[in-house]
C-alpha cells in the first residue's frame, strides 16, 4: 500500500475532536474573568486580565506545534546532509510535520496582529508607556532592550524567518514528491534538495533561538538565559520524536509502512532517549547556573517557579526525565511497540507541559504587573496547572496537527521508493 | 599435549560468505568452534544463536553504585564530616552535587564494564591469548574448527566444506 487514503472514520474522529478544541479554547476566553485585584506595591489594584488565559494557550499550543513543524524538517535535514538513510522510507511523515508551518504562520499572523493592536497583553514590553521615562510604567530595564524586544523584531520572528523556513520546506517538499516519477538512478532530485537542507540548517539554527526568545522567553522580560533556546528546541524535538512513534505505531496497525520494522523505532528510540537527557542537560544546567551565581534578576524567575509553581517544576523533571530515562535505558524496550508507544504518549504531553511552564507563570506575572502581586495571587486556574480546557485546546491542536498532517500523506506517495536512500532504510538493521 | 586444540579453521574474503558458511554448517550438523572477525558483523549473533550479552546490566548496577557514592558521600562530608558553607548556599546543597554525581555513574559505569568484560572474557594483562591469523583482525573472516580428536577423513570433509563455502585459506594450527 503506498497510497494513503485518509478514511471517512478518521476525519469524523479527528474533526470532532478539533471542535472540542475550539470549544475548550473559546471558554478559556469567556471563563476567566475579565479583571483581577491584586496587591501591588501595598495597595490593591483591579487589573484587566486581556483574556490573557485564552491567549496563552494560544500561543503555548501554536509555538509547540510549530516547534515540532520546524524541528521534523530540521532532523530530516540533518541526516541527510550527514548521508542518513534509515529513516528515508518513511520521510514523507516529517515533510508533513513540516508543512505544518503553513498553518501555524497563520496562527503566528494572528499573534503579530495581537501585538499591533494590543489584543493581548501576553509581552510586557508591548504596554503603553513601558519605554516612556515620564510614564508611571517606565521599564528601564525594557527600554533598554527595546532594540531587539520591539513589535517589528516580533513580527519579523514570527512571520519572515517561519515564512522563509516554510518557503524552503516547500521547495524541498516539491523537489521530494516530483522525485517520485523519476528514472531510476536518477539522483539529481536528491542533489538539489540536500541544496535547499544546507541553506535550511543553519538558517533555521540561528532564527529558531531568535523566533524562542522573542516569542517565549520575552515573556519575562527581564529576565533571560542563552539556554532557553536549546532547551525549548530540544523539547520541540524530543515532541516531534513521540508524535512520529505513535503515528508510526497508528500507520503500521493500519497496515502502511511494512518496511518500517522494530529496527527504525529502535533508532527513532535511540532519538527520543538521548534527546530527553539532552533536554535535561540544559534544563538542568540553565537552572544550577543561575542558582549558583545568585544575581537577584536571575534567581526571581526560578525561585517564583520553584516555590510557587512545585508541581511544574519537578513533574517536568520527572515525566521528562526520570520516566522516559528509566523506561528506555534498556535496548529492548526501544524495540517493543508497546513500551516506546507508552514512553512516546508521556513525553508528547510530557513537553507540551514544559512548555506549559515556560508560559503560563509568565503571564500570570503579566497580568498582576509583578512578581509580587503574582505571588499574592496563589493558584490561579489555567496558570498554576492545566486545567481541563487547557487539555481540551491541546487536544484540539494536536487532532488538528494529526488532520493535516494525514490530508498531506494523502496528496503523495507513502513511501518514496525512488528515494537513493530507500534500500538502506529497507534493510535497516540495527542489532 | 594437554589442553591444548587442533584448530582447523578457513579464513573468508566476505562476511556474507562467512554468515551463509554458518547457515550451511548448522544445516549440515557441524560443531563450530568458534568465529573470529574484525568488525562487529550485522546478525552474526542471531545466526550463531548466540544469547544477549548481560553486560549492560552490570553497567547499569556499576551506574547505580557510582550515583549512589558519589551523592551520599557528598552528603556526608557536607553535612557531618566537614560542613563549610560555600557561597552562601546551605551545606547539603543538591544542585551542586549533581555534575560531580554524573561524573562518578559514567566512572563507575564504564571502568565496571571494562573489568568486567576483560573478566569474563579471560582477556587483559597476562592472558594468553592465541590468535590462528594476524589478518583476521585485519580484513579476513574466519570460520575455526575443533579437529582435536577427528580422524583424518573428518578433517578432509570439514576442508571440503570449507572451500565450497568460498574460504580462500585453510590452515589447521595447534592453540
Amino acid at each position: 500500500m503506498n497510497q494513503f487514503t485518509f478514511t471517512g472514520r478518521e476525519r469524523m474522529v479527528l474533526l470532532s475532536l478539533i471542535v472540542l478544541g475550539a470549544l475548550c479554547l473559546a471558554g478559556t476566553y469567556f471563563v476567566e474573568p475579565a479583571t483581577m485585584t491584586v496587591m501591588n506595591h501595598g495597595h490593591e489594584e483591579t487589573v484587566s486580565t486581556y483574556h490573557m488565559r485564552f491567549w496563552s494557550n494560544f500561543l503555548q499550543n501554536s509555538v509547540y506545534f510549530l516547534g515540532m513543524a520546524f524541528v521534523a524538517m530540521f532532523g530530516y535535514c540533518a541526516f541527510i546532509t550527514a548521508y542518513g538513510g534509515w529513516f528515508s522510507g518513511m520521510k514523507r511523515l516529517w515533510e508533513a510535520y513540516a508543512l505544518w508551518m503553513g498553518p501555524a504562520l497563520i496562527m503566528m499572523a494572528v499573534l503579530v496582529a495581537g501585538v499591533f493592536f494590543h489584543w493581548h497583553h501576553l509581552y510586557h514590553w508591548n504596554a503603553e508607556g513601558v519605554l516612556d521615562p515620564t510614564d508611571a510604567h517606565y521599564d528601564e530595564i525594557i527600554a533598554g532592550k527595546s532594540a531587539f524586544l520591539n513589535k517589528y523584531w516580533y513580527a519579523a520572528s514570527a512571520l519572515i524567518f517561519v515564512g522563509i523556513w516554510y518557503f524552503i520546506t516547500l521547495r524541498i517538499r516539491s523537489i521530494s514528491v516530483a522525485e517520485d516519477s523519476a528514472d531510476v538512478g536518477d539522483y539529481s532530485y536528491h542533489g538539489r534538495a540536500r541544496n535547499w537542507m544546507a541553506a535550511y540548517l543553519p538558517f533555521v539554527a540561528f532564527t529558531s533561538a531568535i523566533f524562542i526568545w522573542q516569542l517565549m522567553m520575552s515573556i519575562d522580560a527581564h529576565w533571560y538565559s542563552t539556554m532557553y533556546a536549546w532547551n525549548a528546541t530540544a523539547s520541540f524535538f524530543v515532541g516531534m520524536l513521540s508524535l512520529t512513534v505513535l503515528m508510526l505505531i497508528y500507520l503500521k496497525s493500519r497496515g502502511y509502512y511494512p518496511n518500517v520494522t522494530e529496527n527504525h523505532m529502535h533508532d527513532i528510540g535511540k532519538y527520543l532517549f538521548g534527546f530527553s537527557v539532552f533536554w535535561t542537560y540544559t534544563w538542568f544546567s540553565q537552572y544550577m547556573l543561575i542558582w549558583y551565581s545568585n544575581n537577584g534578576e536571575e534567581t526571581i524567575y526560578f525561585l517564583t517557579r520553584r516555590d510557587q509553581y512545585p508541581i511544574l517544576f519537578y513533574g517536568n523533571l520527572v515525566i521528562n526525565f526520570v520516566l522516559p530515562f528509566l523506561i528506555l535505558i534498556r535496548n529492548s524496550s526501544k524495540r517493543k511497540f508497546g513500551t516506546i508507544g507508552l514512553v512516546a504518549a508521556i513525553t508528547f504531553f510530557g513537553h507540551w507541559f514544559d512548555i506549559f511552564y515556560m508560559i503560563k507563570p509568565g503571564a500570570l506575572i503579566n497580568i498582576a504587573g509583578s512578581q509580587e502581586a503574582a505571588t499574592e495571587l496563589g493558584s490561579v486556574a489555567g496558570y498554576w496547572f492545566p486545567g481541563l480546557l487547557e487539555l481540551g485546546a491541546f487536544i484540539g491542536f494536536t487532532a488538528l496537527f494529526i488532520y493535516f498532517t494525514f490530508s498531506k500523506l494523502s496528496q503523495a506517495s507513502l513511501v518514496p521508493e525512488k528515494d537513493p536512500y530507500y534500500g538502506e532504510s529497507v534493510t535497516h538493521h540495527v542489532i | 599435549m594437554e589442553g591444548h586444540k587442533d584448530v582447523l579453521f578457513g579464513l573468508y574474503d566476505d562476511e556474507d560468505d562467512l554468515i551463509h558458511a554458518i547457515q550451511k554448517a548448522q544445516k549440515d550438523h557441524l560443531d563450530i568452534h568458534d568465529v573470529f572477525t574484525p568488525f562487529p558483523v550485522h546478525g552474526l549473533d542471531e545466526v550463531m544463536g548466540l544469547s544477549e550479552s548481560r553486560l549492560h546490566i552490570a553497567g547499569f548496577v556499576y551506574g547505580a553504585l557510582g550515583t549512589l557514592t558519589a551523592f551520599l558521600f557528598m552528603s556526608w562530608v557536607f553535612t557531618r564530616d566537614w560542613p563549610i558553607i560555600f557561597g552562601g548556599k546551605p551545606y547539603w546543597s543538591v544542585p551542586a552535587f549533581i555534575p560531580i554525581t554524573f561524573e562518578l555513574t559514567v566512572l563507575f559505569s564504564c571502568v565496571g564494564m571494562v573489568i568486567t568484560y576483560y573478566t569474563v572474557c579471560g582477556m587483559g594483562p597476562g592472558a594468553d591469548n592465541p590468535t590462528l591469523h594476524d589478518r583476521i583482525t585485519d580484513d579476513k573472516f574466519c570460520l575455526a574448527f575443533n579437529v582435536s580428536d577427528s580422524s583424518k577423513e573428518e578433517i578432509d570433509s570439514l576442508k571440503g566444506f570449507l572451500s565450497g563455502t568460498g574460504a580462500t585459506e585453510l590452515n589447521i594450527k595447534t592453540i
